[in-house]
């Protein structure tokens, strides 16, 4: 897999990852002199317009891996580049706009703010990206209406199914439309049918509006839906598997490289 | 909140109250006149006895020495003596007249100002002229619309009856505080007549006119260009050297308008830094108070303050936030107190008859004071809530 980012295709011009990660390290410290080390030297690229997912075991890494692409946590050791920015050179305090952004979070358990209504909900990151008052009102209308939950502009999260909390999520996910949305089991507090409902706005966003999208899922048949399959197992990737509907048209566009050239390391094999 | 309430509203009150005696203590002031001062006896410190002779009075002819001497610098004299109670006999009632007697200087400096007829004359002392001013009450009382004044007003001292003309009326130009104090004292300064003090004495000495003319005190008015304390302390000086030298255990003391009210405003003043040391109390319980509920909230909300965060909120939105929420309770608070104080203070106000007006002053000071309250205890729980880390956060349950 380590071809992925680092050779290039001979004389091609190369379209740089969104996530671009090298040799990422996570160790926690649980009182010293005991470290934990999560992640042994992930190395992932990702590219602008991909879906992908991640699966693996529970415990074996992929939420730490999503918070550290998702900038809410920083590598113990390695480099990660995000657009093209230097994670590591980025004071903390700059974070946070990084955050605001570039990404959006969905999470498990929708986590939406549970006294303020739908409508605040989705404007919350516009708020803290400095939109103005009116311009949010606006744009929180409109991202609900594109999850279908117009109609529920002024309920409180507790009036709400999971569902329909989850599509509120993305709508809020999609505030200050981010170039990257990071879902981590978003489908796995629902039922298959709303999961699907769920699923199919993230493939609309990729399609549509060509959002790059990092999903974590412990359901294999959504995440075959996906452009490429990365399995963890005790932190690191051990598998990658492309989507054999994509066409080597479809991984050039995205890439700039020899699908065939990817393949090769790619799958791991 | 309940420690902001009490703080704000004991702040409230007291400055409601404050208002309402300073202006009392003013008006007092100026109705006495700053250069009052009154001489009176005194017991000497190493004296052997710890009560007065009737050879250790001041007698209206040492009065009279003095104001020969201090002519110039003593603008009126006031000798008063107070005989008691009688009472009077309106429509089958027996109403009870304080009889105070007074001489012709009386009238400066005190609190009454005649609104008919005249006031105690020279002559009245002289020939002990049973004549009496009544208060304006009392004659509507008494004799309706009628003209009070050549009325014969009849009442009864020591199963005795007597007969007065009524020569004046006068009415109390007393501060609405000094005549509610008075009235809670259980005295009314409307049921005093005044008589001349030497008609006066002659009553409660049973017809002696040699007892006539010694007084325990008597006041003076100064010049007002003159300091009234170095004016009071030349006067003592006076009959001190002349009068009292030789006596073994008595001399005289000067007491002025000044003193008296600087000794008011310091009882204010005390009561005020009790109530201010309460407020300050209640106030940092109230502050704790909310620092505690505060913290309470940010433990509770973790979960919020990670996904805020992971939302692209910085540090400072949420410290911002939850000094917000703090500054908003206290303001709460510090509401409800205001309201609470200024009831309260209008409450003792009504009491004692003066509704002082709202001070915006205190209001705008109470407000900032408990946003200010609201952001210094607010202050550390949102800075524990900004520094969350995001993960931990959202990882709590
Ligand atoms: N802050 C932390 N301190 C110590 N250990 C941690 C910390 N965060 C995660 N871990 C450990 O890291 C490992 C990976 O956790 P992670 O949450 O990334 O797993 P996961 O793959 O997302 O699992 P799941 O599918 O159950 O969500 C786990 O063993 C977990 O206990
Ligand atoms: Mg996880």
């Amino acid at each position: 897999m380590d071809e992925i980012k680092n050779k290039p295709a001979a004389g091609q011009p190369i379209r740089r990852p969104v996530i671009d990660m090298r040799g990422i390290f996570k160790a926690f410290y649980i009182g010293t002199p005991n470290q934990l080390e999560i992640l042994h030297g992930i190395s992932l690229a990702v590219f602008e317009g991909e879906f992908i997912s991640v699966v693996g075991a529970s415990g074996s890494g992929k939420s730490t891996l999503m918070n550290i692409i998702g900038v809410l946590d920083r590598p113990s050791a390695g480099e990660y580049y995000l657009d093209g920015v230097d994670i590591s050179k980025i004071a903390d305090k700059e974070l946070s706009g990084i955050r605001n952004k570039k990404i959006g979070f969905v999470f498990q358990n929708f986590n939406l703010i549970s006294r303020t209504n739908a409508l605040k909900n989705v404007e919350l990151p516009m708020l803290y990206g400095g939109m103005p008052k009116k311009q949010r009102d606006e744009r929180a209308k409109q991202l609900l209406k594109m999850v279908e939950m117009e109609d529920r502009t002024n309920h409180l999260p507790n009036e709400l199914s999971g569902g329909q909390k989850q599509r509120i999520a993305i709508a809020r996910a999609m505030a200050n439309d981010p170039s990257i949305i990071l879902a981590d089991e978003p489908t796995g507090a629902l039922d298959s049918y709303t999961g699907r409902l769920v699923m199919d706005i993230f493939h609309k966003l990729n399609k549509e509006q060509g959002k790059t999208i990092v999903l974590i899922t412990h359901n294999n048949e959504l995440a075959e839906e996906t452009d490429r399959i990365l399995t963890m197992k005790d932190g690191n990737i051990i598998s990658q598997k492309i989507n054999p509907k994509r066409t080597m048209d479809d991984i050039y566009r995205m890439t700039g490289r020899d699908p065939a050239d990817m393949k090769k390391g790619g799958e791991g094999k | 909140m309940l420690g902001i309430i009490i703080g704000i509203s004991s702040v409230i009150t007291i400055t409601t109250l404050g208002g309402i005696m300073e202006k009392s203590v003013t008006d007092t002031y100026d109705a006495l006149g700053t250069t009052l001062v009154q001489i009176g006896l005194h017991t000497k410190p190493d004296a052997d006895r710890d009560y007065f002779e009737f050879s250790d009075f001041i007698s209206s002819e040492m009065i009279e020495e003095f104001e020969k001497k201090f002519e110039g610098r003593v603008t009126s004299v006031s000798m008063s003596d107070s005989v008691g109670s009688g009472t009077v006999r309106v429509n089958r009632e027996n109403l009870s007249v304080d009889i105070a007697g007074v001489s012709p200087g009386s009238i400066n400096g005190s609190m009454t100002e005649l609104v008919k007829g005249r006031y105690v004359t020279e002559k009245d002392m002289k020939a002990y002229r049973q004549v009496c001013i009544i208060s304006e009450k009392q004659a509507a009382k008494l004799y309706g619309d009628e003209n009070p004044i050549g009325k014969i007003f009849t009442f009864t001292y020591n199963n005795l009856s007597y007969d007065f003309t009524v020569v004046g009326v006068y009415k109390s130009s007393m501060s609405k505080l000094m005549s509610a104090m008075v009235d809670m004292t259980g005295q009314d300064w409307d049921t005093t007549i005044y008589i001349p003090v030497t008609t006066a004495q002659l009553m409660m000495y049973y017809g002696d006119m040699t007892s006539v003319g010694y007084f325990y005190y008597f006041t003076f008015m100064g010049n007002a260009d003159e300091s009234v304390s170095e004016l009071a302390a030349d006067a003592v000086e006076f009959f001190n050297t002349r009068y009292y030298r030789d006596n073994d255990a008595v001399e005289v003391m000067s007491y002025t308008a000044e003193q008296e009210l600087s000794m008011f405003s310091n009882m204010i003043g005390i009561v005020s830094m009790v109530i201010t040391i309460i407020a300050g109390i209640s106030l940092l319980v109230g502050g704790i108070g909310v620092m505690n509920i505060m913290l309470v909230s940010v433990t509770e909300r973790t979960r919020e303050i990670g996904v805020r965060k992971a939302l692209g909120a910085t540090n400072g939105s949420i410290r911002m936030q939850f000094i917000t929420e703090s500054m908003i309770i206290c303001l709460i608070g510090g509401i409800i107190g205001i309201l609470l104080g200024l009831l309260l203070g209008n409450i003792v106000g009504m009491v004692i008859g003066i509704t002082a007006p709202a001070s915006v002053g205190a209001i705008v000071i109470a407000v900032t004071f408990s946003m200010a309250i609201g952001v210094f205890f607010g202050y550390y729980p949102a800075n524990k809530a900004a520094k969350y880390d995001p993960i931990e956060a959202l990882r709590y349950e």
